[in-house]
């Protein structure tokens, strides 16, 4: 996976109309708690280190995807496809959080982002039908297709 | 219009939060909207999947299109989550031709194929705008008589070009109005809050950080408590969740109370329709809507009521 496919969900050249406004780090959620982060820092860092840079660091992940910054953005960059984009590449070298990790894996193996587990006695205690079987031979088809198991697999076997 | 989906729960409703979906399924019934199951899987959510493996992401996205596609009907979801990631991958495949090229070709393996003859839509907006606030109103049998602050939550209209792309201004921006109109013709009243459409902080707290998501969450509240309102309200599992417990782990760490219950949106107008409180799960809240619901009283005359 070359670093290149960053761009293949963002327009590299769009980077270029951020005035440095900070309007989207002034309505960040993340940068309210956690002053000095938020996309502001993000997208200059980009520019000024280039992406290889962004993608080892894990604060990349300190976003809760609200996508407020894009709706106040005066240059109207689509700040998220940037952020993720960056996540992605991020994934690709084994930075993404344990609990991300975990959730995609549990969504390969069995369909469904959370396990069923003893949750059949609770449904029938408010009157509702079992949870519908999911097709997991299908859903494996294709993320074979999509590459997901080769590139999860490749993140463990970086040194 | 036809009110007949294909009825999308997610994955959190059905396993973490059943009362939901009970009360969302009691409402249509209520409502005459008929909910249809197709086994779809995982959506997959905009704050994993997405952000690991686009590819997958709108593959398996677009395959769940493609499974209502089959069945004829457009897909009525209780998730902002889900209803995030299936709008935007059916705006993608629409607007993008290369990749859809690329998915349909994937989807052809497995017999399948998209073609973008469906629409998503969340319960809010079939409530809204399908059914009809008008009729909701005529149906309803008592009147709220409380200071809701409805929470839209982020997923559910981010991006608004994406969301409610012909709802939008001159200048391309979109303020949501669907949970006001709805509580303050349920005879309640929409409170304004500052930092409304601030984010709940859950999938800090998914992924990363809690602490930080309940420093987030603690603005809201402050905001929320200043505008005097006796409940929040709504349309998103993960912000319930974060609502709920965010009150809990507060309490420990600044020693601060709110008291401020919340409600998921299908349990506030279960609660207008007259449907029985236990089917709607009232009793799991941990922050107790009971006393609260001594100040509903009976709908005053049509005669009376201005819509």
């Amino acid at each position: 996976m070359t670093v290149q496919r960053v761009w293949t969900l963002f327009d590299r050249s769009q980077l270029y109309e951020c005035y440095e406004c900070s309007r989207c780090s002034g309505s960040c959620p993340v940068a309210l708690s956690l002053k000095g982060l938020g996309p502001r820092k993000i997208l200059l860092k980009c520019l000024q280190q280039g992406q290889e840079a962004v993608i080892e660091d894990p604060m990349l992940w300190y976003c809760t995807t609200c996508q407020v910054c894009e709706d106040r953005c005066p240059q109207r960059i689509p700040i998220p496809e940037l952020l993720t984009g960056l996540k992605n590449m991020a994934s690709r070298k084994g930075n993404l959080p344990e609990k991300i990790r975990f959730s995609v894996e549990k969504i390969a193996k069995t369909g469904r982002s959370v396990l069923a587990f003893r949750v059949e006695r609770e449904r029938e205690r408010y009157g509702l039908p079992p949870l519908p079987e999911v097709n997991t031979e299908e859903i494996s088809r294709i993320l074979a297709e999509t590459g997901f198991f080769r590139d999860l697999a490749a993140i463990d076997e970086k040194p | 219009m036809s009110l007949k989906y294909a009825f999308f729960p997610g994955c959190i409703i059905p396993t973490k939060y059943p009362h939901f979906e009970s009360a969302t399924r009691a409402v249509a019934s209520a409502l005459g909207i008929e909910l249809v199951d197709l086994s779809f899987g995982c959506c997959p959510p905009v704050s994993n999947m997405k952000l690991v493996h686009y590819d997958s992401w709108l593959a398996l996205a677009a395959r769940n299109l493609s499974l209502a596609e089959e069945a004829g009907l457009n897909i009525l979801t209780t998730c902002t989550g889900c209803v995030s990631t299936l709008k935007e991958a059916n705006y993608i495949m629409k607007e993008k031709s290369n990749r859809r090229r690329k998915v349909n070709r994937i989807l052809s393996r497995v017999g399948r194929q998209y073609t973008g003859a469906i629409q998503v839509k969340h319960l809010l907006d079939v409530l809204h705008d399908d059914v009809g606030v008008e009729s909701i109103d005529e149906k309803r049998l008592f009147d709220l008589n409380l200071r809701v602050a409805c929470h839209y939550g982020c997923h559910l209209f981010r991006p608004s070009y994406v969301m409610y792309p012909e709802s939008l201004s001159p200048s391309h921006s979109y303020v949501p109005t669907a949970m006001d109109n709805l509580v303050e013709a349920a005879g309640g009243t929409a409170v304004n809050m500052m930092r409304r459409f601030l984010c709940c902080g859950y999938p800090l707290a998914a992924s990363v950080d809690e602490e930080s998501s309940y420093e987030i969450l603690r603005e809201k509240l402050q905001y929320i408590r200043k505008a005097r309102a006796d409940l929040i309200l709504v349309a998103c599992a993960s912000c319930f969740e974060q609502f709920e417990l965010g009150q809990v782990m507060i309490k420990k760490t600044h020693k601060e109370e709110y008291q401020l219950p919340t409600l998921y949106l299908s349990q506030l107008i279960g609660l207008i329709l007259g449907i029985d409180p236990k089917v709607l799960g009232l009793r799991e809240h941990i922050f107790k809507v009971k006393k609260l619901l001594d100040r509903m009283t009976e709908r005053r005359s049509k005669a009376q009521v201005s819509v």
